[in-house]
């Protein structure tokens, strides 16, 4: 997806060049040529970066490839034996179904949370707003690792600060075990893949919401508009465009989350009733030396992550023809 | 010192069973024995000493004490001064997806250490230098013959063995004197001083009678095998799963008595932290490996003569089988210092290193050596231990089992107090499936 994107971004020069201002000299080639030749640093960029391992990976997951290949022996291509064997596998639907809910309410959580946060950043004063934005900023620029470690020890069964002060309230929560069972172990690992995700969303819709100008907000007011009507009628028209591509890049991150589940997996838990599609994928190749496999899980899951955002894409386009 | 005599005694006779299981098959390059130095053309001829290179070994866990790492060092020095040996400390926790990878990077460390259970699948995938030419040099026929099959794959030898290690229980003396309770005979009595050790110290928080958190499978081990149970067995080429037997059940379900009536651990956790935990004055009772009194009194001295050792007995009174860990090292098939590798196994394999295993609390590598023991209680313990010892499958894909965490997960389930049964039947289909790809 990173690929579209980039490409796209930096295509754009060729079409108005060529198609915007046809030029009447048409012996004059070399300066047509010139936008393209501009995007070949960014494409080699990319293509070394991310096309080369994608090209592995895809030639991978035909292969059976485990711990002899790594070590030089030569693979033997199956075919779509990897992909048969994974959509025949019921684990496989159990690891989908289980990724797609944990995705579906990350990403509610994050953008209701986040727009609440917006709406508050607007509303606060400006002591008590920096206070917030550097709060946010701190959560946002932790890197995933070490905050799931942190969310990790809060809710650590013997030293956890969460069990401590859960039985000071009088709860018996002494050597209460937060990773063991499924439900719960989901409920603390939304929890931080949510915090992580707040930031962001806040950020941009408060972005959004400062373009909204004072006087139509006063307007809507004089004409006897609620805080809930002002939103619903003029802010959330406004900022909804960003909205939707909000809801994309969320559906993108919280599909193919890693690290936050995979650190808890190692604190807690049974990994088999835990695996998301990411952690599933890395334990077939890494632990289970099925290289091949692995790489088929991962495509099977950017397949996935694609068909969800053309199709969410696709729904924001039409509504904006309407 | 006093413990001397007892543990060479304990530790020969463990020797001559678990030699009477290793395999015939391997005694043939025995020959090699001296003939080595006249053979120059060979990958493993003594480099000069005057070489400048630096060799990176891998160790794994604290089970190296610093002193050994240090007088490598030191000894390697004198042959081989301009030669810098870089020992890195690497987690158990995680070792085989990170040797997976190192291996077969270009940035290679030199010498790795693998568990016994984890070694075959490297050399299976040619990840390590053939040693079998040199075989002899390294110790040959006097190794540990059962550490010496982790070493060997298709009849080819790969891994030296480094070290040994059984399972003992280590406990505190004083809450056994607090509680009137002596050191138990059987394991019935074994489960009944936890529960003891659990209702008289119901006021200390967190206290375990007998700590046994869900993920520590090699103590689970113990019971199950007592009970007459198996993880696998090879019947006809096919590796036929034994877990949810009957006898593997019963054993079973004796761990999940002991997990909810004499334990406070998570039953999620491993033992990883135990030693920090004993010294909280938490725990009654652990099952560990021998050196673990001497972790516990390095971490506490405090604690040091509160410290007593035994081998866990079974429940006909005799020793109960426990699970035999130890540790190979090997060459990196990428390492571009092979003869100075070499040239560091020697050393490792000599007397002068191996027997500071023994004072560690850990079996050495050879047989030759076990006189030279000097035993602490750990190691006295373990050397009886040792005499009714098993291993896991022998499998290059037993590590994809362990790496799984397949056996954790099942010990997880039974501390959690779901059905035994089903649990075990989980794992015995998902190791089935493994062992048989």
């Amino acid at each position: 997806m990173t690929t579209v994107l980039s490409e796209e971004r930096t295509v754009p020069g060729p079409p108005s060049a060529s198609g915007g201002t046809p030029s009447p000299r048409r012996s004059w080639r070399p300066p047509h040529l010139l936008p393209y030749a501009l995007t070949v640093p960014a494409l080699v960029a990319i293509g070394a970066g991310l096309g080369y391992p994608l090209y592995r990976l895809g030639i991978m997951s035909t292969q059976d490839y485990g711990l002899r290949q790594q070590f030089g022996a030569p693979p033997e291509y199956i075919g779509f034996d990897n992909f048969t064997d994974i959509l025949g596998d019921t684990y496989f639907w159990e690891v989908l179904r289980r990724s797609l809910v944990f995705c579906l309410l990350a990403v509610a959580l994050t953008m209701v949370g986040g727009c609440g946060v917006a709406v508050l950043l607007g509303r606060l004063g400006r002591v008590m707003r920096t206070a917030l934005s550097v709060s946010l900023l701190l959560a946002w620029a932790t890197p995933a690792l070490t905050a799931t470690v942190v969310w990790q020890w809060i809710f650590d069964t013997r030293f956890g600060i969460v069990n401590w002060a859960l039985t000071k309230l009088g709860f018996d929560y002494e050597g209460h075990s937060w990773l063991a069972e499924p439900l719960s172990f989901f409920t603390v690992a939304l929890l931080i893949v949510v915090w992580m995700g707040i930031p962001f969303v806040a950020f941009t819709l408060y972005a959004a919401m400062t373009q909204i100008s004072g006087e139509v907000m006063e307007a809507a007011a004089i004409d006897g508009a609620g805080p809930w009507a002002r939103f619903r009628d003029v802010t959330w028209p406004a900022i909804k465009p960003i909205f939707v591509v909000l809801v994309a890049l969320s559906t993108m991150w919280d599909l193919r989350v890693f690290t936050q589940i995979f650190v808890l997996q190692e604190a807690g838990g049974i990994s088999t009733e835990t695996n998301l599609l990411g952690t599933w994928a890395y334990r077939e190749a890494v632990t289970g030396n099925h290289f091949g496999k692995g790489a088929a899980i991962a495509l099977v899951m950017v397949s996935i992550t694609l068909l969800l955002t053309v199709f969410h894409l696709r729904q924001m386009f039409r509504q904006e023809e309407i | 010192m006093r413990f001397k005599k007892l543990a060479a005694v304990g530790i020969v006779g463990t020797l001559f069973l678990t030699a009477a299981c290793g395999s015939d098959d391997d005694d043939e390059s025995g020959g090699d024995e001296g003939s080595e130095d006249s053979g120059n053309d060979s990958a493993f001829a003594a480099p000069d000493p005057d070489t400048e290179a630096t060799l990176r070994v891998w160790l794994n866990g604290p089970d190296t004490p610093q002193t050994m790492r240090d007088y490598a060092i030191e000894t390697f020095k004198e042959t081989y001064p301009n030669v810098t040996v870089e020992i890195e400390e690497q987690e158990w926790d995680g070792i085989v997806p990170l040797l997976t990878t190192a291996l077969n990077s270009a940035d290679t460390p030199d010498i790795v250490e693998m568990g016994n259970t984890q070694a075959q699948g490297f050399e299976a995938a040619g990840a390590l230098v053939d040693l079998t030419e040199v075989e002899g040099d390294l110790g040959g026929d006097d190794l540990l013959d059962s550490l010496k099959e982790a070493g060997t794959y298709d009849d080819k030898f790969y891994g030296l063995p480094l070290y040994a290690g059984a399972r003992v229980v280590t406990y505190r003396t004083d809450l056994f004197a607090a509680s009137g309770i002596e050191v138990p005979t059987d394991l019935e009595g074994f489960i009944e001083a936890g529960k003891t050790l659990q209702a008289d110290n119901a006021g200390t928080p967190n206290f375990s009678g007998i700590y046994f958190p869900g993920r520590n499978w090699q103590a689970m081990l113990s019971f199950l095998w007592d009970a007459g149970g198996d993880i696998a067995v090879r019947e006809d080429g096919e590796w036929v799963g034994q877990l949810a037997d009957d006898g593997s059940v019963e054993g079973l379900t004796t761990v999940q008595d002991i997990m909810e009536n004499a334990n406070q651990a998570p039953a999620d956790s491993d033992d990883r932290n135990d030693y920090i935990e004993f010294c909280a004055n938490e725990i009654g009772m652990l099952m560990g490996p021998g050196w673990k009194s001497g972790q516990i009194a390095e971490e506490c001295p405090e604690m040091e003569d509160k410290l007593g050792v035994f081998a866990l007995p079974g429940s006909d009174g005799a020793v109960a089988p426990s699970f035999l860990g130890g540790s190979v090292v090997g060459i990196s098939a990428k390492s571009q210092n092979t003869a100075l590798a070499y040239e560091f196994l020697k050393l490792i394999s000599s007397e002068g290193f191996q027997t500071q295993y023994a004072e560690a609390g850990l079996i050495p590598n050879q047989k030759a050596f076990l006189d030279k023991v000097t035993g602490s209680p750990g190691a006295v313990a373990q050397a009886e231990a040792a005499e009714n010892s098993r291993f896991t499958p022998s499998s290059e894909f037993w590590a994809e089992v362990e790496g799984g965490d397949i056996l954790q997960d099942m010990g997880t389930a039974i501390g959690n107090g779901d059905d035994v049964a089903d649990a075990a039947s989980t794992a015995n289909d998902a190791i089935v499936e493994i062992l048989n790809q």
